[in-house]
């Protein structure tokens, strides 16, 4: 058990949940203007694909980051414009763009890398990790918390951030208005078109740099189809945590754990098989714990609720 | 009216069939191959002789299977996302009651076919009652099942019920006794009897849907919850059905695939092709219509065996496919050609509210 449960499991904990957590604060911009984003998985799956493409190209992490964030942000647009202008059912195109972007990535690895399935280069460099200055000395909390590559930094700092904005701010209140009620806010003479543009944008920017972090922040490699679900349980993290910034990232630290956790778990004898359900059966026996009406009235109004 | 109705409702996927084919356009067009080239590679993979026709039909019959149970799942106003999970386990309990109950062949035939249905209505059937009893959102539920379940299978087949007569180690189940294996319906083309109980289904469906009483309450419950309701319709006991029955025809695509191509289960074989979402898409193309699933199932296979000549015969890659049918649906979604048209005549008389 000890060998288990030790330090360097948390450390995981919170690279594994970087990814998911920012994605879950993207989906949770979208649900409070009212658009339940089901297109989370292609965001990332995008941006992990376009990250690497930046930095085989430009051999400079940050242009390989801005170069991913821009990416998956054209590729929300795409998703603004189809929900809001032509307004398609919301859950048919977060479906379709997750469809998009499978065969995108696939398309573009073949025709970019002429490889399949995977594309992986030893030369190129991932996200360095940043020792924190004076927390990086303190002994158990060093250990957790430093080491990680800025993305993770930023991720959590923008769960404050967000915090702040949503319920501190005028225009967060406006954007909260959005979504409480379309005709109302509209009535009022709020630009809400303009304020749900904004929030996919940024939920693109968002998921632009998670799949950045996914890509590049461990092993710089991409492979088919790596999110793996990730845009799923973002959205279920994004859904217990009641599109509250806090909430999310507590809900995301959850799944985090069980994703090293099922990691660490390979190492004893129980089947791979089993340790790698593990996320998945804890995101829906944390639905059962933590359920609460209020998501399903959110994915109602996208008409893709069951009910 | 009427005729006018028919037109629109027709007009809509061909359009976004040509959005699809003109998005292929330009992916063909930036790899820098010859679109009519590679469009004309394209028919003749899907189309072009008998053999390859049938090679089409083949592999529209587990995307059909899967249409027909998201179509009814739609229909009554679900979206069972779990049709890949349902379909992998349908799958491996179909081989393994073929493998290992006694009797003579036509009974294990029957057996596994019925253990496929089950398998997959029963798993589908678990998240219906986990959303009806504990209200557990559906899409979520559904999707993430889909990995249990295929990890499970995987586990199946790499521990207990391995192939371990042959020299490499795959991960699969013993080959099936051919006495269970699904006629082909032509000799030496892989169109076999399972696309005969793809078509049955699509039709018993569509008459199940327009003439039972059972049909009835699945459209009124997908067209207005509240009225089905009010009209004594008892919404979990027409979910749970609807998704027993959706998850058994996804059960039974993977049934027919082990009993009529592979005659054995193999780890991923049955989710590396991507069945259960192009039977998705299906289902979204037709707009729940169960024939039009299966037209549009097998519109889309032969966009995938098209693929497949389009690879072997020129530089495009065998992704093609998934980008034009992904941008098919994507615009398939939008009711672009009607909702345009009203919204411009709704600006002109009163503004636009919405």
């Amino acid at each position: 058990m000890e060998q288990l449960l030790d330090l360097s499991l948390l450390n995981s904990t919170i690279r594994m949940v970087t990814p998911i957590l920012l994605a879950a604060l993207g989906g949770a911009l979208c649900a409070r203007v009212g658009l339940f984003n089901v297109g989370l998985e292609g965001l990332i799956l995008i941006g992990a694909f376009s990250a690497i493409v930046g930095n085989h190209f430009t051999g400079s992490l940050l242009l390989a980051i801005l170069f991913a964030v821009l990416c998956v942000v054209l590729f929300s647009l795409l998703f603004a414009y189809i929900t809001i202008d032509l307004k398609a059912n919301e859950i048919v195109v977060g479906i379709a763009l997750n469809f998009l972007a499978t065969g995108l990535t696939t398309f573009a690895l073949r025709t970019i890398f002429d490889v399949k399935g995977a594309f992986y280069d030893k030369n190129m460099e991932g996200l360095p990790s940043i020792d924190l200055p004076i927390m990086g000395d303190v002994p158990v909390v060093g250990t957790i918390l430093s080491g990680h590559s800025p993305l993770v930094y930023l991720a959590f700092g923008l769960v404050f951030v967000l915090h702040i904005y949503l319920f501190k701010t005028v225009s967060g209140f406006r954007l909260l208005a959005a979504g409480e009620n379309l005709t109302a806010a509209k009535s009022l003479g709020m630009k809400v078109r303009r304020t749900q543009y904004g929030a996919i944008l940024v939920c693109g920017l968002l998921c632009g740099l998670a799949g950045a972090q996914l890509s590049l922040g461990q092993v710089t490699m991409f492979s088919e189809g790596m999110t793996a679900g990730r845009g799923f349980i973002a959205l279920v993290a994004m859904m217990l945590g009641q599109s509250n910034p806090f909430g999310v990232m507590g809900a995301s630290l959850l799944f985090g754990f069980m994703d090293a956790l099922s990691i660490r778990l390979q190492g004893f004898s129980i089947p791979t098989h089993f340790t790698l359900m593990l996320p998945y059966v804890m995101t829906i026996a944390a639905m059962f714990f933590f359920r609460d009406k209020s998501y399903l009235q959110l994915a109602q109004r996208g008409g893709g609720g069951s009910r | 009216m009427r005729t006018k109705e028919l037109a629109f409702a027709l007009l809509h996927p061909l359009l976004a069939v040509c959005v699809g084919l003109l998005a292929g356009a330009l992916a063909i067009w930036v790899v820098g191959a010859s679109v009519i080239e590679t469009y004309a590679e394209l028919w003749k993979g899907a189309f072009g002789s008998f053999y390859f026709f049938t090679n089409t039909l083949t592999r529209a019959t587990p995307i059909i299977l899967i249409g027909l149970g998201v179509a009814l799942a739609f229909r009554a106003g679900f979206f069972n996302l779990g049709a890949e999970g349902q379909m992998v386990l349908g799958a491996v309990s179909a081989a393994l009651t073929a493998l290992y109950l006694p009797g003579p062949g036509w009974v294990k035939l029957i057996a596994a076919l019925l253990a496929g249905f089950l398998a997959g209505g029963l798993w589908s059937i678990l998240a219906g009652w986990l959303d009806a009893a504990f209200r557990l959102n559906l899409l979520i539920t559904t999707l993430l099942m889909n990995y249990i379940a295929a990890l499970f299978a995987g586990y199946l087949v790499t521990e207990p019920f391995k192939d371990t007569s042959g020299s490499a180690a795959m991960a699969q189940t013993p080959m099936i006794d051919n006495t269970v294996w699904l006629p082909k319906l032509f000799s030496g083309m892989s169109l076999h009897a399972g696309f005969l109980i793809a078509v049955t289904a699509a039709i018993l469906l569509y008459l199940m849907i327009r003439s039972s009483s059972f049909g009835y309450e699945v459209r009124v419950l997908g067209y207005n919850p509240s009225f089905a309701a009010y009209g004594g319709i008892r919404r979990t006991r027409v979910m749970l059905w609807s998704m027993l029955i959706s998850g058994g025809l996804a059960g039974l695509a993977g049934t027919v695939e082990v009993l009529g191509m592979q005659y054995r289960y193999i780890d991923g074989a049955l989710t590396a092709p991507g069945y259960a979402w192009t039977g998705l898409m299906a289902t979204l193309l037709a707009n729940s219509h169960p024939l039009g699933t299966a037209a549009a199932g097998i519109l889309l296979a032969a966009l995938e065996t098209g693929a497949m000549g389009v690879e072997r015969n020129t530089e495009v890659p065998l992704e093609i496919a998934s980008v034009i049918q992904a941008v098919l649906i994507l615009f398939v979604s939008v009711k672009f050609s009607y909702s345009f048209w009203k919204r411009k005549k709704g600006r002109g008389s009163h503004g636009t509210t919405a």
